[in-house]
């Protein structure tokens, strides 16, 4: 009799591949050229050294190499990309001005619902501009600002050009560069010392485009004693050209302070997305990272966090899954530079039907992190021997004062776990599941409701047979 | 081909990852570039069991290709005791056959800068391979491990089990890989390492590589990176130990596990008399 398999299915994409039509208000020409630059720069009005910073990034840029690590991507032909996308629709903060088929596209993933129901901010990006953003008074009132970057540009010059990519300078990568070159969009979050923002702030990403990039960036900046949970969401309808996300994300956290950065990443898969996220936390601060990976064809992410004072913590939650034709490449990574600092790395990634999955990361302990502590936890769940699974840490410790612990597993449902629980009399395949939502489940209680729903839809379960 | 020594670099890691961490490659080690090993070659015929012991004293370059035929079992034993200023390398490539186990025992205590390459190929179905090794850097020794155990048959079982000590101002990157290739299946592979840092000025690297392209198998690896038990060196101290002393009885209770394994008391003495001297000095 033939081995009946369980089958695990893919993230339902439907919502995600409905595509408007192309309705850019201007892009600019394919190819990564100074007067593309020159162009985005003069069409935002920016100031003198923002065009500078750009050009700078361009020549750095220009002279650094694609990666020799991680996944090929040798295919990605920049002269081919659209790097600024400008939608027909104006930043406006009441929803029924955002023209009616951007409108659609957010309605359909449950932006404005999620505002109404738990969110203190929201921000919509379209292509390569921020359409939208809204924050609750009561925040305002307390010194929140919530913005867009552009007019965080315009309006908080000085913070700007303090912090911009100081934490990841364009000499960081390759794409980095690319970043500082083209950046368009993105949020930028300013909590004052001592407000807790209570309930979260989402800026959700939506390249609609073909062969566009999207090259948003996020700057959010706690100051002493603040707190805050900010979501970040993402995705992209599926062309047969190649997207490219290479956003950045720079978080400083300061004394005291705690940033909850949760991310559900659900590009579609032409997507190469090479994104770039750090966080810098000062004395007794605390980063909380929940990161999700589904979409993309190709995933370079690694957050990484500088324990830079003394007591900081991370705290790094990840879920990786990657099925047919995928090759996403995700992890974390973590400086050790203060005495007493801490970080715990739990991730699982599921590989199926072709897919590769890598967990890659760095914990480093310089000589100026006595009593460091660090402890690593990844697992990974294969569904078939076509897939791949692969483990890639690395722990760097200087001085004796450290105490790092990492452990990693890698295999699929094992028959004595199902053994185990028929024996108690749970239906074999009510086991097998049990068992997958067991596998994610220290992941999905730490997303936020609806992204743990979204979450549990990819491991449903046609119930029937062995998985092997 | 044995020419590999005139190249700057002695060993890779089988997959590549950032660069600054600087893991990627083993350089070949000083006063070794330019010297050719000559690869030795050994075969350890079908159901045969045999013990084969490596003690180098002066440094230099070892390169040995080992095949086990079915069901053929060899214990390899290598002890590393060369001069403090010499420069070390050994590239030990091991391929088993059906049924076949390869045991290994290395202690890493001399050498200036040591470069070692361990590939076991588990090739056969129900081959297995058991690796244990202990490794000591102190003063300014730098050692470079990159071992790796590819298991392709099906039923097979790879064991390796780390164990080292840092002092001084030593350097150590040990690559650990478990490489479940296509069709291993009912495989297991488990791999640990356990470092004990004795100095400020040390600087540890692990790097535990799981690779799989196979679902049914079943791999663990784990690290263990830190100073020593608190609790323990009191009650040592408590019973009358020095620093020093309780320090260099921790060490060899870690180094235990392998030299246990090590034939003959003359070489486990010689071993432990060597360790214990180095510590002394450090």
């Amino acid at each position: 009799m033939a081995e009946k398999k369980t089958y695990v299915a893919d993230i339902e994409r439907a919502l995600y591949d409905i595509r408007d039509g192309d309705n850019a208000a201007y892009k600019s020409e394919s190819g990564l050229t100074e007067a593309v630059i020159r162009d985005i720069s003069g069409r935002k009005q920016e100031p003198d050294w923002m065009l500078n910073f750009r050009l700078q990034s361009l020549a750095i840029y220009n002279s650094l190499q694609l990666p020799a690590w991680g996944p090929d991507i040798s295919s990605l032909d920049m002269d081919r990309i659209v790097t600024y996308v400008q939608p027909d629709a104006r930043l406006t903060g009441k929803w029924s001005e955002v023209p009616e088929d951007i409108k659609g596209t957010f309605d359909r993933l449950g932006i404005p619902e999620a505002e109404q129901k738990s969110l203190g901010g929201v921000g919509a990006q379209y292509d390569s501009e921020v359409v939208y953003h809204s924050i609750q008074e009561e925040l305002v009132q307390q010194g929140v600002v919530y913005t867009d970057m552009e007019t965080a540009l315009r309006e908080h010059e000085a913070v700007v050009r303090e912090y911009f990519m100081s934490l990841v300078p364009p000499k960081d990568h390759k794409f980095a560069a690319l970043h500082g070159a083209v950046w368009s969009g993105g949020s930028f979050v300013h909590v004052p010392a001592g407000v807790q923002v209570e309930i979260p702030l989402q800026s959700y990403f939506r390249l609609n485009a073909a062969g566009a990039g999207q090259f948003e960036h996020t700057l959010i900046i706690l100051e002493p004693g603040a707190s805050l949970h900010f979501i970040e969401g993402c995705s992209a309808p599926k062309y047969n050209v190649t997207n490219l996300h290479a956003g950045c994300v720079e978080l400083f956290v300061k004394e005291g302070a705690r940033l909850r950065y949760s991310t559900i990443e659900n590009w579609s898969r032409n997507m190469m997305n090479l994104n770039t996220k750090r966080a810098l936390v000062e004395k007794d601060g605390l980063i909380e990272w929940v990161s999700g990976s589904f979409g993309s064809q190709v995933s370079c992410l690694y957050p990484c966090s500088v324990l830079h004072g003394e007591n900081a913590r991370c705290e790094f939650t990840g879920v990786t899954f990657a099925s047919r034709g995928q090759n996403l490449d995700t992890g974390a990574t973590v400086i050790h530079a203060a005495p007493h600092t801490s970080a715990n790395i739990n991730t699982r990634t599921i590989s199926k039907a072709g897919g590769a999955a890598t967990y890659r990361s760095a914990v480093k302990v310089t000589k100026q992190a006595p009593y460091a502590k660090c402890s690593v936890n990844c697992e990974s769940l294969m569904l078939d021997d076509e897939s791949r699974s692969d483990t890639l840490p690395v722990m760097d410790v200087e001085g004796a004062e450290a105490d790092i612990g990492h452990e990693a597993k890698i295999g699929r449902i094992s028959d004595e776990a199902i053994f185990y629980l028929t024996s108690r009399g749970i239906e074999e395949n009510e086991a097998r599941a049990m068992i997958v939502r067991g596998f994610v489940e220290p992941i999905a209680k730490e997303l936020p409701l609806e992204y743990a729903v979204e979450m549990n839809n990819l491991v449903s379960l046609e119930l029937e047979g062995t998985m092997g | 081909m044995n020419d590999l020594l005139n190249k700057e670099i002695f060993s890779e890691i089988p997959l590549r990852t950032w660069g600054w961490l600087g893991v990627n490659e083993a350089p070949v080690p000083e006063g070794l570039a330019g010297v050719n090993p000559g690869r030795q070659e050994i075969t350890v015929a079908a159901g045969q069991a045999e013990e084969l012991v490596l003690a180098e004293r002066e440094g230099g370059a070892l390169e040995l290709a080992i095949c086990l035929e079915p069901g053929a079992k060899l214990h390899l034993v290598q002890a590393e005791l060369a001069p403090v200023t010499a420069g070390v390398s050994s590239r030990l490539q091991i391929r088993a056959a059906a049924g076949a186990k390869f045991s290994y025992t290395s202690v890493l205590a001399g050498g200036a800068s040591v470069a070692a390459e361990l590939t076991v190929e588990l090739a056969g179905q129900d081959s297995e391979a058991d690796v244990w090794a202990f490794y000591l850097g102190d003063a300014g020794r730098r050692l470079d491990l990159n071992y790796i155990i590819r298991q392709s048959g099906r039923d097979t079982r790879a064991n390796m089990q780390v164990r080292g000590a840092l002092t001084g101002g030593a350097e150590k990157i040990f690559r650990g890989t478990l490489d479940f290739l296509q069709g291993a299946k009912g495989s297991v592979g488990r791999e640990n390492e356990e470092v004990l840092l004795l100095s400020e000025d040390v600087r540890n690297r692990s790097v535990p590589l799981m690779l799989s392209h196979e679902d049914d198998v079943d791999g663990h690896h784990g690290v263990s990176v830190g100073r020593m038990d608190e609790a323990r060196l009191f009650y040592l101290m408590s019973r009358g130990l020095d620093l020093s002393e309780a320090q260099r009885l921790i060490v060899a209770a870690a180094a235990n596990p392998v030299l246990d394994r090590i034939p003959g008391q003359a070489l486990g003495q010689e071993i432990y008399a060597y360790l214990q001297g180095r510590l002394a000095h450090a």
